[in-house]
């Protein structure tokens, strides 16, 4: 039920981020300041020429859809991408600390909201894994 | 073991060699990065440091500052100067937190091309990311990741990734300004402006405002207290 919520408001964050993206803009910070613009136009914010966003969108997609299933497949999406998430989360962090030096709220939203669906899809994977549904 | 237990024990193996793996391929990922040089087209120098050091500064054209500031600070400069650099990452700071920031005074940047040929593109882009409100987000990001003098650095690619860095929005439309002949007359015609100043360096530097007996050359002073002073006495 909270990985439900989590994921749908992670695909709101996403979405956000892409749609300012496509606009030919970038996201903008709710304190103000250019650590989103900056991190937005750095070469980091897009793989294979596609806004990292957008695989944002598709792993909260697959995340919502595995906390609504039932079933050991479920429970492996759900961990095998929130690991996934929560992993490239952790690098582009580092790269928005130490290479692009700038922070967008945006991108720390998403990597916090990842985090915490990581979390619960592990205890769910441990917990119940293998288990009847 | 029973059944059920294996599969548990399998699919739990299965998560674990999972997190391992990806706990690697982030550390690579951290360790090649990490040691990747910055410049070039993919990493480019101080783009957070640019960005905080002019954030809530209006920009328009090339000039940085409120418009209605009563004293204006020109810079005749060139971006492939070192000197310009120098004086960009030492002296301009100071200026912009004393005297830009609180609208005493605002610098018109001006382009002075005396370097080599490479010069007149390098304003010129300058002046087409000014077009797009970010002349002066490009002019310190192309001074922080500025080259050697006498080589020939000064290509599309690193002006395009410069323009990115500085948030120029529309990079189609600021390819078509650099180029167009009205922007390369206006990198001539400020250079010209600045001989006929009598300068013979850059970076020089001129001040206007009310104290001021019109535009009064400085030259190129030594240290921010001069500049300072120069717009106090201005003011």
């Amino acid at each position: 039920m909270i990985a439900t919520f989590v994921a749908a408001f992670g695909i709101g964050v996403a979405t956000y981020i892409a749609i300012a993206d496509s606009g030919g803009g970038s996201p903008v910070c709710i304190a103000g300041g250019g650590g989103c613009e900056t991190v937005a136009n750095s070469t980091y914010s897009h793989l294979l020429g596609i806004n990292i966003a957008v695989f944002g969108i598709a792993g909260y997609v697959l995340l919502l859809a595995a906390s609504l299933l039932r079933g050991d497949a479920a429970r492996m999406v759900g961990f095998g991408v929130s690991l996934v998430g929560f992993g490239y989360s952790v690098y582009l962090t580092y790269l928005e600390l130490f290479k692009i030096e700038a922070i967008c709220q945006w991108c720390v939203a998403s990597a916090a909201l990842m985090t915490i669906l990581f979390g619960l899809n592990a205890i769910r994977m441990v917990g119940y894994v293998g288990k009847p549904a | 073991m029973s059944g059920s237990e294996e599969r548990r024990n399998r699919l739990l193996q299965i998560g674990s060699a999972a997190a391992f793996l990806v706990v690697a391929v982030v550390l690579v990922l951290i360790v090649i990065s990490a040691n990747k040089t910055s410049g070039g087209d993919t990493n480019l120098e101080d783009v957070g440091l640019v960005g905080n050091q002019l954030k809530g500064i209006p920009q328009n054209g090339l000039v940085l500052g409120e418009p209605s500031a009563k004293v204006t600070l020109y810079e005749f400069g060139d971006l492939k100067c070192p000197v310009c650099k120098a004086f960009s990452e030492e002296i301009v700071p100071n200026v912009i937190d004393s005297k830009v920031r609180d609208g005493e005074a605002k610098i018109e940047f001006k382009n002075f091309t005396i370097i080599d040929e490479e010069s007149t593109p390098a304003g010129a882009a300058a002046i087409a990311a000014g077009a797009q409100g970010r002349g002066w987000s490009f002019i310190e990001l192309f001074y922080r990741n500025q080259g050697p003098e006498t080589s020939s650095y000064v290509t599309d690619a690193f002006l395009t990734e410069i323009a990115k860095g500085a948030g120029v929005p529309d990079i189609t439309q600021w390819n078509k300004d650099r180029k167009s002949p009205k922007t390369v007359a206006e990198v001539e015609s400020t250079t010209q402006e600045a001989e006929k100043l009598g300068f013979t360096g850059t970076p020089s530097f001129a001040v206007e405002g009310p104290g001021s007996n019109g535009l009064e050359t400085l030259g190129t002073p030594g240290s921010s207290e001069a500049i300072e002073e120069a717009i106090d006495a201005a003011g």
